[in-house]
């Protein structure tokens, strides 16, 4: 979380990445000729509906899947292509935390397995626990703590490793409402603060127009591009950018070009099923 | 397919967490002596045979005798050392087993074959093998107390680590962990409450094939003072011996209770 002097903050390409998986003896094509652009220290939110491929789309870019083709490069500050994949943090839908650490011990984990020694990664753990407002939970267990304080949690163990590109997958989806968005202003503040290249998965208009500077809205199966949409409003966002007049016609145009994806695999869905 | 059932079906796969209410322990007590009121008087009463049913307090007797007089604490402390002794290699090896059972699919398969003939196979009808490779002293009984704990917990960490949620592996290897890293900080707590229950069952078998081990060759140990003194027909000894033993059992199950609690307290 310390800022860091030789930060690179890459700009990541995907270039022409199809996914084909087999399924019960035939082939599935999951991901069609994908070309994205996430700038260098922007927000780059993907939306798109249900089983569009959203997910394995960051789980390519994080380098856990391999592309059936097409590349994923990580551009430098100097416009080449980085010699060594840049740092990259995720925080996931269902939290995913350690029971059996407790908060601190949680957010320690990537430090300790880096070989940080243990007063340094418990005083970094605190330091980004008191940025995510945790302080005084240290020593609870992730069973004790409520939704949105596990998902600060996740967010804090994400953001204490400084990396230069963080992945959010869908990351206040198995949150309540409200809960969604006091976490959604205080993550646009702290991205906006660090400045790092995120990447934003979600199925939430809103939260993609609060986030993001760029949002791809993407097809039902195979998942492609379908649009590429810049926000052009003032930041730091909070709720009340849902009042600029600009909000709506943001909001209406991804809802038009997302409608009728959902409607098209729904009715997939009803064909198949 | 044994290797996906713990060997007391879906009881194995938690802890049994205990703890009664105070209520509830004095009901337990009360209900302890009323039996042994009623089992004392019933004896007088009916002027059975001490050679048959010895009345409590000749128990007493006999097992005060056992420890002061006859050295039993000796017997005892044998007998703990190899159960622990035992069960100790037993629950390394079998975590050690498990686990790299769990990671590496080629070892599962060489293994799988191998547990499924030997876990089955009752564990006391080795004795007689064991005895003309090894003999009747220490390596026997470790060996014997060993091989009690091994199965179940092999089984119970290979099905603890199976059981482990892939989000947290993913999640790990997000944050930097290597497979060595993941395979100890990830895969091995997550499997800790399993091999808990694997334990729990290994140190029983343990306990029954050391104090049946000692029956049939032990000069020293529980066991051997249990089988002599059926021989002799002094029943008192013999009661008082099982008196013994089952304090031994109460004191290894809430042993495990506590260390079970301790280890497992996130959950709380």
């Amino acid at each position: 979380m310390t800022p860091n002097e030789d930060v690179v903050h890459p700009e990541i390409r995907l270039e022409g990445v199809s996914l084909v998986y087999e399924a019960g003896g035939s082939t599935v094509l999951a991901l069609d000729n994908l070309h994205c652009r996430f700038a260098a220290g922007r927000v780059t939110a993907i939306i798109g509906p249900s089983g569009c491929g959203k997910s394995t789309m960051l789980q390519i870019t994080r380098g856990f899947m391999q592309a059936s083709r097409g590349t994923v490069s990580f551009i430098g500050p100097d416009g080449q292509p980085m010699a060594r994949p840049p740092r990259m943090a995720t925080v996931w839908q269902s939290f995913n935390l350690f029971p059996w650490r407790t908060v601190e011990d949680n957010v320690a984990f990537g430090l300790e397995m880096a070989g940080v020694p243990p007063t340094e990664r418990q005083a970094r753990a605190r330091e980004a626990l008191r940025l995510v407002d945790l302080t005084g939970f240290e020593r609870k267990y992730p069973g004790q703590l409520s939704g949105g304080m596990r998902q600060r949690v996740g967010m804090a163990r994400a953001l204490v490793m400084d990396p230069d590109v963080l992945l959010l997958d869908e990351p206040f989806g198995a949150l309540d409402a409200q809960t969604r968005l006091v976490l959604q202003e205080q993550l646009a503040a702290m991205v906006e603060r660090t400045g790092k290249t995120v990447l934003l998965i979600t199925h939430s208009i809103e939260e993609a127009i609060l986030l993001a500077d760029t949002v791809y809205v993407l097809t039902a199966r195979p998942g492609r591009v379908a649009a590429e949409v810049q926000i052009d409003l003032p930041k730091p966002r909070s709720i009340a950018s849902t009042h600029d007049a600009r909000y709506a016609g943001y909001f209406e145009q991804i809802y038009g070009l997302l409608k009728s994806e959902v409607l098209r695999s729904m009715h997939g869905e009803v064909e198949a099923g | 397919m044994m290797r996906d059932r713990a060997p007391e079906g879906d009881v194995a796969l938690r802890p049994v967490r205990t703890g009664a209410a105070p209520a509830d322990r004095v009901t337990g007590w009360v209900a302890v002596a009323v039996v042994l009121i009623a089992w004392e008087v019933l004896c007088r009463l009916l002027e059975v045979s001490s050679l048959y049913l010895p009345r409590p307090t000749q128990i007493a007797v006999a097992l005060y005798d056992l420890f002061v007089h006859k050295q039993a604490i000796t017997d005892l402390a044998v007998t703990l050392y190899r159960i622990f002794g035992g069960f100790a290699i037993g629950l390394v090896c079998g975590v050690a087993l498990g686990l790299a059972m769990a990671v590496s699919r080629r070892l599962q398969s060489i293994a799988d074959v191998f547990i499924a003939a030997l876990y089955p196979l009752p564990k006391i009808t080795l004795i007689p093998l064991l005895i003309i490779w090894l003999g009747t002293g220490g390596p026997f009984m470790l060996t014997i107390s060993a091989l009690g704990a091994l199965f179940p917990v092999i089984i119970n960490t290979l099905l603890g680590v199976r059981q482990c949620d892939q989000g947290l592996v993913v999640t790990a290897r997000d944050l930097g962990a290597s497979e060595r890293q993941i395979v100890r900080h990830v895969l091995l707590p997550a499997a800790i409450p399993s091999v808990f229950a694997g334990a729990r069952l290994g140190l029983g078998v343990s306990i029954i094939l050391v104090v049946a081990a000692e029956m049939v060759v032990g000069k020293l140990g529980l066991g051997a003072r249990l089988y002599l003194a059926g021989q002799v027909l002094e029943t008192e000894t013999v009661f008082a011996v099982l008196v013994v033993l089952a304090a031994l059992g109460i004191a290894v199950t809430k042993g495990l209770d506590s260390l079970d609690t301790l280890a497992n307290r996130w959950r709380g």
